[in-house]
């Protein structure tokens, strides 16, 4: 071998040495960052069947790569909506197995209701079970301690912590608007001409009346969900103001209009009655400050007008 | 004979019984709003009737909520036990009832659809569409059996078949849209809450003109208990007397069905109770089953309104008739001297193919490439996609096991059934014991916390091993005869029907999970079980050939039976055992609603199958292929929505059978 071809050997050596060195320096650098960047970047993708789960994480600033019946998500828990990126699962209750596992998400939350499939989903992504409307729970609380878990999951414990804050700052504004004295509320949604669900105990639209600070006049049973359903003459007698959640069922309007029993409902024929917009009646906490936004408005409004 | 029979005072006893309940039920209720005694109530009740004072809201719900609501409930009961009697007459069959011609699935199916697409015809006029509805889905049933001549066993089958088929759309629709349904889930049991005198003013002349067509028509339907060459011999059209009975029938029907919703048990109990207690001239029956009807729905309601405050939900009445009505016909069934109505044979309906053998080889085939296509071609998120990735398949696999193994089972059941039975309405649905196995399911969604699905494995299991016991041990007596058992079916599967209507009118978002569980889904299969349905079909399908020879001769009636040495009893106990095997393991996959049992043998007869044997290997084929087929369909058509197994099974079964039925 001649010395020079040993100087080039050794001189290539040398210069194949420092991008090597570098490249160490780049790696480990980059290790380190991504360690530091973590909590910030590299969320987890959640995957979830259940609206409400899905609107908490849209608040969040964690939405969902894929959710279930995405369309029937817009038409009726409406805001907030969910980004176009979120992938359409089909189905809540039989969420199409081949398209989440093609989507490969970090963790699947589920409510109670989907139980029976936590078996199936668990061999795509570990499964959360999250509770919510459980019978005996105080629904504020437990509404709060549901944003909280889901931030755990989505790697979002701050955005939780400052969803809750917020919704708190927020019904607390509202509620400093409306009078001390409020007269109690009935709150109905229309299921056709003759039956409606009356929203009581263990419901969103309790736990937000609660929250400013007004009484719900339906006394009656209500189930696990928040609501009774029942014939329409069962508010013939009823005390309270009268407020009427749309969407009204095609052509109630107009029958009501022709119910003499409608007329004379004591809040109706006293004209106090209100109607606000829809409003999911299962939802979280954003639901919750858009319920107590649209109710207070429109009690303001009332206000004004008399 | 028949004159001593008639003349026995029982229907007008029982009709004054009830009378007495209901007079006394509704003045405990009015004793409770006016707070004097008695009298001053119901002065205070016909006050508030006549002039009522607007602003006392006691007699604004009495004028406009409780007269009505009562008026309503005798209206209603007496139209639908009415269609009833003229239905069960003009067919010829006991378990007919207003609602076998499909108008009430027609009707729901017309709303559903007005109010998802044109809620503005809604706004013109609720009842106009469910009118509507119900006259297109009979409308299809006259146009199938045109060409036949309204036999009462092809209108019979077409009646089941649409009912059938808009169903299953009608579940489709509700599994989609459950949101913007609710309203109708309600309706669809049935409620008779009333908020006006509107709908009573809407029904009561229809109900007056139907009573005036019943009395004109009264002598030309008595003949009809005649057979046809006698009827024929009197010189009157079979033909137009069974389009007009049929239509009275069903208009009374559609007029109920579109005020108040579907109002299950009056219409089949009603005449079947008249007729126990003895009434047996056509004139007598129409006359008691009218008044009973009227009089069973309004105590029914009665009952129901004077509990409501206790019970936390509303309980629709039609659904709670159907379900406190299930206990007293399985009460009854033992008691009920059913006359053995000469079956119309079957076979001459179609002729029998030359070469089964070839045929069963081509159905073979194509099971084969049903396999293929559903195992290895689908959609993804960007598109169709074929592929043998295992990563796809297993998801594939179990489920294709799972649709082929549970039609196969159907198929069998449905084929037994129909043969022990020699009544081709019979299914393994219709014997209840996928009824009982759904309850069952529904009980554990709703009262256990979150379940698990083997939790609803073991309670399906228990409620059909359940309702096999029922079965068995309301009908040994009579030696097991299929009339009684399919009977006791219907019983039970009103029941299920009635519990499922009143667990969806509830309005829980939980009723979206047994929807999803009752409409016949492979979804909840993983591997394992799957394996285990089908190593259970193949089982079960070998220990039904040494049956075959049984299944031959039985369908020739228990007496050719016995003649040739067929220990009749017992032939149909084993074979009732082994249906209700077949049936329970299948309704475990695949729910109670999916129809294969009926329609797969019938489709294999159809197609020229007669002998058990290649009757039965047909069916199991066809069974299999459809439900391969509808799994795979139910994957691809709504993607990423799935529709279950069972829905497309019965949509394709159901066109097929439609379409041989126009064409036979």
């Amino acid at each position: 071998m001649t010395e020079t071809s040993r100087m080039t050997s050794a001189r290539a050596q040398y210069a194949n040495a420092i991008p090597r060195r570098r490249l160490v320096g780049w790696v480990l650098l980059l290790i380190l960052g991504s360690l530091l960047a973590l909590p910030a970047h590299a969320a987890p993708r959640l995957a979830t069947l259940d609206w409400t789960l899905a609107e908490t994480l849209v608040a969040i600033g964690a939405p969902p790569v894929a959710a279930g019946q995405v369309d029937s998500y817009h038409a009726w828990v409406g805001e907030p909506r969910l980004p176009k990126q979120t992938a359409d699962l089909g189905l809540r209750t039989q969420p199409n197995l081949e398209r989440l596992a093609a989507l490969a998400p970090d963790r699947i939350l589920i409510s109670p209701m989907f139980a029976n499939l936590s078996p199936r989903l668990s061999r795509i992504a570990p499964v959360s079970n999250m509770a919510l409307y459980q019978p005996g729970d105080d629904t504020w609380q437990r509404l709060q301690t549901l944003t909280r878990e889901v931030g755990e999951l989505a790697g979002r414990d701050a955005a939780a912590e400052a969803l809750i804050n917020d919704t708190q700052d927020h019904l607390a504004r509202l509620r400093r608007r409306l009078p001390e004295e409020m007269s109690p509320l009935v709150i109905v949604q229309f299921m056709d001409e003759r039956h409606v669900r009356v929203f009581g105990a263990g419901g969103l639209y309790q736990a937000v009346l609660e929250q400013l600070g007004i009484d719900n006049a339906w006394q009656g049973d209500a189930n696990a969900w928040g609501f009774a359903l029942v014939g329409f003459e069962a508010l013939a007698r009823q005390e309270g103001r009268l407020v009427v959640v749309e969407p009204f069922p095609a052509g109630v309007r107009q029958r009501l209009a022709e119910s003499t029993l409608w007329q004379h409902q004591p809040s109706v024929r006293a004209g106090t009655s209100l109607t606000l917009p829809p409003v999911w009646s299962f939802g979280a906490l954003p639901s919750a400050q858009r319920f107590a936004e649209e109710l207070v408005t429109a009690l303001e409004e009332t206000v004004d007008a008399h | 004979m028949h004159t001593e029979a008639s003349s026995r005072p029982w229907p007008g006893l029982t009709c004054l019984l009830l009378a007495i309940l209901v007079a006394g039920l509704g003045m405990h209720q009015l004793m409770a709003l006016g707070d004097g005694p008695l009298i001053s109530g119901l002065v205070e009740a016909l006050n508030a009737l006549r002039n009522p004072l607007y602003g006392n809201p006691d007699h604004l719900l009495l004028r406009y909520s409780w007269w009505p609501r009562l008026a309503m409930s005798l209206l209603a009961g007496a139209a639908l036990a009415l269609a009833g009697v003229v239905m069960q007459q003009v067919l010829r069959n006991p378990l007919a009832a207003p609602t076998t011609l499909g108008v009430a699935s027609g009707a729901n199916l017309a709303l559903l659809g007005a109010t998802l697409l044109a809620p503005g015809l809604l706004a013109m006029g609720r009842e106009w569409v469910a009118m509507a509805g119900g006259a297109g889905s009979v409308a299809l049933v006259f146009a199938l059996t045109w060409r036949g001549g309204f036999t009462p066993l092809r209108v019979v089958l077409a009646g089941l078949v649409v009912n059938l088929y808009l169903g299953a759309l009608a579940v489709i629709l509700l599994l989609f849209h459950q949101e913007a349904l609710k309203g109708l889930l309600i309706w669809g049991a049935g409620s008779l809450t009333q908020n006006g005198w509107h709908d009573v003013s809407f029904l009561a002349p229809r109900l007056v003109l139907g009573i005036g067509m019943a009395v004109w028509l009264l002598r030309p339907l008595a003949v009809l208990e005649l057979d046809d060459a006698s009827v024929k011999s009197l010189g009157i059209s079979l033909k137009r007397l069974r389009l007009a009975g049929l239509g009275l029938a069903v208009f009374l029907t559609a007029c109920v069905v579109s005020v108040v919703g579907v109002i299950g048990f009056i219409g089949l109990a009603a005449p079947n109770i008249v007729r126990l207690a003895g009434a047996r001239r056509l004139g007598a029956r129409l006359l008691w089953s009218t008044l009973l009807g009227a009089l069973l729905l309004a105590a029914t309601d009665l009952v129901l309104q004077g509990a409501s405050p206790a019970l936390s939900t509303l309980v629709p009445t039609g659904a709670t008739t159907a379900a406190l009505g299930a206990p007293l016909l399985l009460w009854l069934i033992p008691r009920l001297r059913l006359a053995s109505v000469p079956h119309a044979a079957q076979s001459h309906v179609v002729s029998r193919h030359p070469a089964p053998h070839r045929l069963i080889r081509g159905l073979s085939l194509a099971l084969l490439v049903a396999v293929g296509l559903a195992l290895f071609s689908g959609q993804t998120v960007d598109g169709w996609h074929v592929s043998a990735d295992w990563q796809v398949l297993e998801w594939r696999l179990p489920r294709l096991i799972a649709a082929g193994a549970s039609g196969v089972m159907l198929a069998l059941a449905g084929a037994m059934i129909q043969r022990l039975s020699a009544n081709p309405m019979a299914s393994p649905e219709l014997l209840g014991i996928s009824g009982g196995s759904a309850m069952a399911l529904m009980g554990a969604i709703f009262l256990l916390p979150a379940p698990g699905n083997l939790t609803l494995v073991a309670c399906g299991t228990l409620g059909a091993l359940a309702s096999l016991a029922v079965l068995i041990t309301l009908n040994h007596r009579h030696g097991l005869a299929p009339e009684r058992l399919l009977l006791t079916g219907v019983a039970i599967t009103a029941l299920f029907d009635a519990v499922r209507a009143i667990v969806l009118a509830g309005g829980d978002p939980r009723g979206q999970q047994v929807l999803a569980w009752l409409s016949g889904s492979t979804y909840y299969v993983d591997l394992p079980s799957a394996a285990l349905v089908m190593a259970l079909a193949m089982l079960l399908a070998l220990a039904s050939i040494p049956f075959c020879r049984w299944l031959d001769i039985l369908p020739l009636g228990a007496a050719s039976a016995s003649a040739l040495g067929v220990r009749v009893g017992r032939a149909r106990l084993a074979l009732l055992g082994l249906v209700a095997l077949l049936t329970a393991a299948a309704t475990l996959v695949v729910g109670p609603l999916s129809f294969v049992g009926l329609l797969a043998p019938h489709m294999a007869r159809l197609a020229g199958l007669q002998r058990a044997h290649w009757h039965l290997i047909g069916a199991a084929l066809i069974g299999a292929l459809l439900m391969i087929l509808a799994d795979w369909l139910g994957r691809q058509l709504l993607f990423p929505d799935e529709v279950p197994a069972g829905l497309v099974a019965s949509l394709i079964g159901g066109g097929y059978f439609m379409w041989s039925l126009r064409r036979g």
